[in-house]
This record gives C-alpha cells, sequence and structure tokens, in this order.
C-alpha cells in the first residue's frame, strides 16, 4: 500500500508544485492522476520514488518511511518501483536490449554492469518482457529507430526488468497518437490485471481515465481538489479540476 | 551604420539641428533622432578612422595616399551630416555609403601596410620557377647502372632499410649471431610526423575528457562552489586555444628543447584546449531524460554514468577527436620548423639548402597523407554520427570473441608502441627542464609593458590584422567563380563540365592539405621575406577553404523556391535574384567570417616562416631571449583572437 501525507514541494526558485496533498493506493489499484499541465503531477510521480526531494511531508510504501531513508536504502527501495515518461526517456544510441536490460541495474554487481555483462538470466527476461509487449524481433536495433508508440513499450519493458510492486507512468501516452495510447495503456492494464502490479499513471484525457483507471485523484495548482471513482467526475467536478473554461474533449 | 532600418517617427523639423549635431559629433544627430544603433556606430567609427590613418602614416612611408585617406575620412564625415538631415526629414538615406567609406580607407591603410607589391608577383617569377619546376621532378628514385632504385631523399621521407648490429631479441632467439649486421627498417620523416599527430591525439584525449566535465556548466552548477570552476576552466581552455600550436611549440621547446617530443607537447596542449572545449559543449547537450530514467531503477552513481551519460557522449567524442586528429595530421607536418622533429624540419632544411627537389618530394608526401587522412576522418565521423542501424535476430557477439576485432587490436597495439617511440615521447624530459627554465618562465609571466615594446608590439599586430583582413577578401574573392565550378549540382550536366567539377574540387583539396607556413616558404622565395608573402600564403590557404565550403553552400541550394518563382513566369536573373542568391548569401557571409576568425589565428604564426606580422617579433624575441617581450607579444595574441573570436561568434549567431 502507498501513502502520502501532507506532502510539500517547493522547488528553489520558490514554485510551490505541491501543497498538503494526502492520499492512499490500496495494492492493486489503477489511479489516474489528473490535472492541467502545471499541476504537479509530474512532480508528485517523481517525488514519491524520491527523483526529487520533497520539502515536507511524508511517504509510506508497504509500512517502510520512503521519506525516511537513506540515499542508498531509497535506491534498493527503487527497484521495486518501476517509471514510466513521457519522453519515453531511452539512451536513444544503445540497442533496445541494453535499454531493457538496464532496468536490472539495480539487482546486479555493480562491477559486472559496468562491463555490460548481464546474466543469461537477466537475458532470458528481457527477452521475455519484448516478447510480451511484441519487439522480440527489435532486440537488436538501436532504439531511436523505433516510433514513438515502440520506444514507449521499449520503457514500459525496461521497467518491468525491475519485477516492479509499483509503477509510476508519468503521461505515458501524451506524446502519443490516441490509437497508440490506447495500445500503451492496455499493457498497463495488462500488468496491473495480471501481474497485480500496482499503477499510478497522469492522463490528459477523461475518456482514457474512465476507460482504464480504477479511481483517481484531481491536482490543481498542486493542491487535491478530487479523490475517487472515475465515473464521479461529472461536469461539475471537471471544472474545477480543469478550470471553469475548459470543454471536454473526447478522443476516439 | 546601416544596421537599423526601422522607421521612427519623423523629426522634420529638427534637420537642421541634426546635422548640425552630426557635423560637429559624427553620430550625435543620429543619436539625437533617436537612431541608437546607427549613432553610436558612427561615434566610434570616426575616432577609429583617424587613429587608423595617424598610426598608418606616423609609422609607415605612405605620403603618397594620405591624401586619399584623409579625404576618405572627410567623405564619411560628410556623409554622416548628410544622413542626420535625411534622417531627420523623414527621407531615405544611403546606407552603403556609411560602409564602403571606411571599407574603403581600411583596405587602401592594409595594402600599403602589408607592403603588397604586385609587381614583384611578375619580376621575382624566375625566382621562383625553380621552385614549381621541382614540384613536377620531386627526388623520389634515381638511377643506379640503369635500373630505377629509391633514393636518398625517399628514404629520409618515408623510410629505408639499412644495415644495423641485431637487436637483442633476434640473438636470444638465435636469429641472428651477436653483432651481427641484419637488415633494419628505418621509418622517415612522415612516419615520424604521422606518430606526433596520432600521439598527441591521444594524449590529448586523456587529459580533455577528465577536463571537460569541469567545463560543462550542468554538471558543475550541481556541485558546491562549481560554477567558480567552471568560468577558471572555460578562461583557462580559451587562453590555452587562442595560442597556435606552432607558439606552443617554440614555447615548449625552452622547456624540453628540440625534437618530436617537443612538437608531441605542442601539438597535445593545444589540441587539449580545442577538444576540453568541444566535449564540454557535447557535455551540456545530454538528454536528461535516460539519466532520470535509469536513477529511477534503482542503479547507483557509476551505473548511472555507464549507462545513460556515456552512451550518450561517446559518438560525438569520437566524431570530434577525429576531426581533430585530422587537424593534428596538418599541425604535425608544420610544428617541426620550431620545435624539430617532424616532415617540418626537413621541410626548412631543404628549402634553406635550397635543395628544392627533394623539398618537392616532401611536399608531395605531405599532399598525398593529408588527403588520406582527411578522407578517412570525415568517412568515420559521417560513421559514428549516423550510427548504422543493423536488424540482426541474434545478439551480437561480444568484440573480444570475434577474430577480427582481435587481429585490430594487435595492430593497434604495435602502431601504439611504434608512435610512442618515433615521437620520443619522454615524460622524464617534463621534470628536468633547462637550468634558466625558472627564470625563463619568471620573465616571460612578467610581460614587458614599456611604451617602446609596446608600440612595436602593437603595430606588428596590426599589421597582422590587415594581413587576414585582406587575405580573406581576396581569398574570398577568388573562391566565388571557383565554387560555382565545384558545385556538384551546377557542374553535372555534361561530360566537360563534370571534368571541370572533379579538376577544380581535386585542385582545392590539393591546395587545402598544404599547411599555409609551407606556402610561406614559397612565397618568401618569390615575393621576398616579409607581410606581402604571408598574406599571399594567408590568400591561398582562404581560397582553397572558402572555395570549398562555398561549393557545398551551393550544392545545399533547396530547389523548391527556384521552381516556385520560376512558376510565377519570372525569367532566369529574375530566379537567381529571388531564389538562389537569398538562400547562398547568408552562408556566404558566414564562413567568410568564420575563415577571417582562422586567418586572424594563422596570420600570427606566418611570422615564423618570414611572412611578416607579429609572429616574426615573437621568434625574434625568442631567438634573442627576451622573455618579457616575448610575453607581451603572447598576451597581445591572447587578447587579439580572444576579442576577434567572440565578436566572430556573435555576429554569426545573428546571421543564422
Ligand atoms: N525543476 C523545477 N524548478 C522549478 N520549478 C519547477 C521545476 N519543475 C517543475 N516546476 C514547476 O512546478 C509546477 C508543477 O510542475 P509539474 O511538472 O509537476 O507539472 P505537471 O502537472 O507534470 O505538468 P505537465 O502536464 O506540463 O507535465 C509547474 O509550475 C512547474 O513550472
Ligand atoms: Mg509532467
Amino acid at each position: 500500500m502507498l501513502k502520502v501525507e501532507n506532502l510539500n514541494k517547493v522547488y528553489p526558485n520558490g514554485t510551490v508544485a505541491l501543497k498538503d496533498v494526502s492520499f492512499e493506493v490500496a495494492d492493486g489499484e489503477f489511479l489516474a492522476v489528473i490535472g492541467l499541465s502545471g499541476s504537479g503531477k509530474s512532480t508528485l510521480m517523481r517525488c514519491i520514488n524520491r527523483l526529487i526531494e520533497p520539502t515536507s511531508g511524508r511517504i509510506f510504501w508497504d509500512g517502510t518511511e520512503l521519506t525516511a531513508l537513506s540515499a542508498d536504502e531509497m535506491r534498493k527501495v527503487r527497484r521495486q518501483i518501476g517509471m514510466v515518461f513521457q519522453q519515453f526517456n531511452l539512451v536513444k544510441r544503445s540497442s533496445v536490449m541494453i535499454n531493457v536490460l538496464s532496468g536490472r541495474l539495480g539487482y546486479v554487481s555493480p562491477y559486472q554492469s559496468l562491463f555490460n555483462y548481464f546474466s543469461s538470466a537477466d537475458h532470458a527476461r528481457a527477452l521475455k518482457n519484448l516478447e510480451r509487449l511484441g519487439l522480440r524481433e527489435k532486440a537488436y536495433v538501436r532504439a531511436d529507430s523505433l516510433s514513438g508508440g515502440q520506444q514507449q513499450r521499449v520503457g514500459i519493458a525496461r521497467a518491468l526488468m525491475q519485477e516492479p510492486k509499483l509503477i509510476l507512468a508519468d503521461e505515458p501516452v501524451a506524446s502519443l497518437d490516441p490509437v497508440l495510447s490506447h495500445s500503451i495503456l492496455k499493457y498497463l492494464e495488462q500488468m496491473n490485471k495480471e501481474d497485480g502490479i500496482t499503477v499510478l499513471c497522469s492522463l490528459h484525457f477523461l475518456d482514457l481515465v474512465h476507460r482504464y483507471s480504477t479511481r483517481a485523484i484531481g491536482l490543481k495548482e498542486g493542491k487535491l481538489v478530487f479523490q475517487g471513482l472515475p465515473q464521479e467526475i461529472d461536469d461539475a467536478q471537471f471544472k474545477t479540476i480543469f478550470g471553469q473554461e475548459a470543454e471536454r474533449v473526447t478522443i476516439l | 551604420m546601416n544596421t537599423s532600418t526601422i522607421e521612427s517617427p519623423p523629426h522634420s523639423k529638427n534637420a537642421p539641428l541634426a546635422s548640425a549635431l552630426s557635423l560637429v559629433v559624427p553620430g550625435a544627430g543620429q543619436l539625437y533622432l533617436a537612431r541608437r544603433n546607427r549613432g553610436l556606430a558612427i561615434l566610434a567609427t570616426t575616432p577609429f578612422l583617424i587613429y587608423l590613418i595617424n598610426w598608418a602614416l606616423t609609422n609607415f612611408r605612405m605620403e603618397s595616399i594620405a591624401v586619399w585617406l584623409w579625404l576618405g575620412l572627410a567623405l564619411f564625415w560628410a556623409w554622416n551630416v548628410f544622413d542626420a538631415y535625411r534622417l531627420a526629414r523623414g527621407q531615405t538615406t544611403v546606407d552603403w555609403l556609411g560602409l564602403i567609406l571606411p571599407l574603403i580607407v581600411i583596405y587602401l591603410i592594409s595594402w600599403q601596410v602589408t607592403d603588397i607589391n604586385l609587381d614583384r608577383l611578375v619580376k621575382r617569377f624566375s625566382d621562383v620557377q625553380v621552385v614549381f619546376k621541382a614540384l613536377m621532378y620531386p627526388d623520389l628514385f634515381t638511377q643506379v647502372d640503369g635500373s630505377w632504385q629509391p633514393s636518398e631523399n625517399f628514404g629520409d621521407i618515408i623510410g629505408k632499410i639499412v644495415d644495423k648490429p641485431a637487436p637483442g631479441w633476434l640473438v636470444q632467439l638465435g636469429l641472428a649471431q651477436k653483432d651481427a649486421k641484419v637488415p633494419t627498417p628505418v621509418l622517415g620523416k612522415m612516419a615520424e610526423t604521422i606518430a606526433i599527430g596520432l600521439m598527441a591525439t591521444l594524449l590529448a584525449i586523456l587529459l580533455a575528457v577528465p577536463l571537460s566535465f569541469f567545463a560543462a556548466h550542468n554538471i558543475m552548477s550541481r556541485v558546491p562552489g562549481g560554477t567558480v570552476i567552471y568560468y577558471a576552466m572555460r578562461a583557462f581552455l580559451n587562453v590555452v586555444r587562442s595560442i597556435d600550436t606552432m607558439i606552443w611549440g617554440i614555447i615548449i621547446v625552452v622547456w624540453i628543447g628540440l625534437g618530436s617530443f617537443a612538437g608531441t607537447m605542442a601539438l597535445t596542449i593545444h589540441s587539449i584546449a580545442a577538444l576540453g572545449k568541444l566535449y564540454s559543449e557535447e557535455v551540456e547537450h545530454i538528454d536528461a531524460g535516460p539519466i532520470e530514467a535509469i536513477t529511477a531503477t534503482g542503479a547507483n552513481l557509476f551505473q548511472v554514468i555507464r549507462y545513460a551519460v556515456i552512451p550518450q557522449i561517446i559518438p560525438p567524442f569520437l566524431a570530434y577527436t577525429l576531426l581533430r586528429w585530422d587537424i593534428n595530421m596538418r599541425m604535425a607536418t608544420v610544428v617541426g620548423f620550431v620545435s624539430g622533429g617532424g616532415i617540418g624540419y626537413f621541410v626548412v632544411e631543404t628549402i634553406y639548402k635550397g635543395a628544392f627537389e627533394q623539398y618537392a618530394a616532401a611536399f608531395w608526401a605531405v599532399v598525398i597523407i593529408i588527403i588520406l587522412v582527411d578522407y578517412v576522418s570525415a568517412k568515420w565521423r559521417e560513421r559514428i554520427l549516423a550510427g548504422e542501424v543493423k536488424v540482426t535476430a541474434a545478439a551480437p557477439k561480444p568484440f573480444y570473441t570475434s577474430l577480427r576485432a582481435l587481429t585490430w587490436l594487435v595492430i593497434g597495439l604495435a602502431v601504439f608502441v611504434l608512435c610512442w617511440q618515433l615521437s620520443e615521447i619522454d615524460p622524464r624530459k617534463l621534470f628536468e627542464p633547462a637550468p634558466t627554465f625558472v627564470k625563463n618562465i619568471r620573465d616571460f609571466v612578467t610581460i614587458d609593458l614599456s611604451p617602446d615594446v609596446f608600440d612595436t608590439v602593437l603595430k606588428q599586430t596590426l599589421i597582422t590584422i590587415f594581413q587576414a583582413l585582406l587575405a580573406t577578401t581576396i581569398g574570398g574573392l577568388l573562391a566565388v567563380p571557383f565554387s560555382f565550378l565545384a558545385a556538384r549540382n551546377l557542374m553535372g550536366a555534361n561530360p566537360l563540365a563534370q571534368v571541370i567539377y572533379y579538376f577544380v574540387r581535386g585542385a582545392l583539396s590539393v591546395l587545402r592539405s598544404i599547411e599555409v607556413l609551407l606556402y610561406v616558404l614559397i612565397f618568401v622565395i618569390w615575393v621576398g621575406i616579409g607581410p606581402f608573402a604571408g598574406m599571399l600564403a594567408l590568400a591561398i590557404t582562404s581560397f582553397a577553404l572558402i572555395g570549398k565550403l562555398f561549393s557545398e553552400a551551393i550544392e545545399n541550394i533547396d530547389p523548391g523556391p527556384s521552381e516556385a518563382i520560376a512558376a510565377t513566369g519570372a525569367t532566369g536573373l529574375q530566379v537567381i535574384m529571388y531564389a538562389i542568391l537569398p538562400q547562398i548569401i547568408p552562408p556566404f557571409v558566414s564562413y567568410l567570417i568564420y575563415q577571417w576568425d582562422i586567418n586572424i589565428r594563422m596570420a600570427t604564426i606566418v611570422g615564423l616562416a618570414g611572412g611578416g606580422g607579429v609572429g616574426f617579433l615573437l621568434k625574434t624575441y625568442f631567438d634573442l631571449l627576451q622573455y618579457h617581450k616575448a610575453g607581451t607579444v603572447v598576451a597581445m595574441i591572447v587578447v587579439v583572437v580572444t576579442v576577434m573570436d567572440f565578436a566572430s561568434a556573435k555576429i554569426r549567431e545573428r546571421m543564422v
């Protein structure tokens, strides 16, 4: 279970990105995080695995207080928390295989990995994950030769290599067209349902929230303004989250 | 002067006042009319011209053109009054006059100061004819008893086989008797040159990589106190880079004495600075995304560097290194002029002896090697940056299991050891300088700023700048017609055009493969020692490089606009005016400024071979062991090169 308590984040330049955010995520949930651009979704995601240090507040994961861990202990916990990014964040010049294998780095001996050495078990695991995402035959091409949707699948495969219990997906489909969006989210849904991985996923479109998530939270200017079931987001709720002028748009 | 073209509100009532102001203080009227840039430019240009004319008249004999210089200034002054008047009345003025008049004055002065005597090119042609003739008959082979054999000179340049006492390991292996003579290959000056270029590049990588991280803003801004280190490192790299390899050569010789090692060190020092700067810019462009992603998997710092940083920087680092290797090979052919070692030393000796056939052989050897290196380096860079995308079903084998890779590794190691020996690298020498070294260094850094010395240095520096200016102009003017002949898209039409294309391209490549100092040697024989020879040498190298760059700019013309303009029913001339010229003028101007920047650097060294300017002064001071004064010269060079570098970068930035 993930529990966020009174989380605040103020950037060094004074921007208040999160204000007193508290919520809980039960194991196996698919939680959608919605909000306008700049509302603090990415900041929240990165505070959870402490890629960004929160200014104050506490985060608990499976009973451990993440916010109290040393850098080294946090590193070990990160292995169980996969992350998927809007810009995919692959190492473009490396092969797909190396990108996927790099998801294993937290587990392998640091010395061996410096020489690009991964065990055959890891290689097999990487190929299995690529197979699962339909990319088996692309294993040895350079990452930047893939299309956007394929790159995002590599990103998911990399996260799966960590054998995560939680996946943080920061707008995983914002750079993709609607058809690809569905295909990527279906994979995440599959991970969520079949493997029981908890998913936190920030999304822009309400349709996608309705279609995939089991629960949703809404952020506005760093404050939590909504918490509930996707179906509960009616027009009034929508306007609180997205502002008075916002119009609902439908994709596919 | 002609920068602002935006219409400002009409000040028609104040026209007399504006012109009166400009008459008294040039530019004042324009400032009063709120044309700030124009006013400031005129305000700065006028005293600058006065100073320059005055300087030229007191330092050089040019009474004959004094009238013209002052007339130019007067006309500029008058133009400025006229300009203020027209501007005030909201009328258009003749912008280009304001640019042309100062330029005429400057070019007139440059012409005189660089001692240009075109008639010498004709009258003294007979002096240099022997050199040109020798170039046709390089000393490579001799006829011995009716059969052709490599000549002594060939052996000196390329290599030969001599009988030498057998080395220990041959005796040990039982392949030779003790003290027996065995035929041993001895490599020539060209191999030494290649070794110098190669070793300097390798050594430079070792130092430039760590330094580049200290000069990268994105890294240093995260470390406490890093910003200070960042600025210090940047400044350090810039200063070291602004001193040419050749000048480093002179300085290093004071430290470790003449020889290949000194040449290698000079190249290394300059390469460290040049590569350090390029590397650090690459580090600054690293994509932070993968770093974040790898960190999120729970990887530690070293793994993050290994998997997110290194894969990003290796290809551009390699590409820059190859480019630098190309430059170092060129420099290695001339560094021997000052530091001994390599083909450069050999060339100077043959020229002074008047052994032009021997010189010719060295000349062609350099041409061939440099063209080869240029080609190889360009091809590799292309491959690295394009990065082949291979689609394979199976995992590629690790490199150490492939026989081919192993062979290359062994060859590489052997070449490395050989080059290490040929370039006489001996780190111990660095710690055993001559006894006077400390004093010399102290002299060198306590630069001499007494008015006498300063005036002399300033005079030669101005000559150097004028040399660069004229060389860029002449080289650029020559390059324009030839660049059209060397553009593939224009010359593909018929076989004759293609022949011309290949000929011009080839000629440009050959001309480009020769370092400017080698040209200086020839022009010194032709027109005599002095700035004229240096200017001609610079003009030739400029012509060769600009010609290539221009022709590539022409090849990159987008045919779309021509089609579109032609489709409107425009004539051929109109198509050129409206579709072609707008596409080629900006890159042309940008390349000219780039060349001007290069020429300023190069002009500081043409004097080392008798080409006049500040380099000559530097060499004299070093030869006379007057290190205070040499320090003044180097400081001046650093200032001038840095300022010009900055200015040219800013101008080119604005143009893009
Ligand atoms: N490194 C930073 N330094 C300062 N301010 C930042 C930084 N990163 C984000 N911010 C600010 O914090 C606020 C929240 O940003 P965040 O990226 O979390 O929003 P977001 O909801 O993910 O937006 P988007 O949909 O555009 O990705 C914004 O106002 C942003 O400008
Ligand atoms: Mg975001």
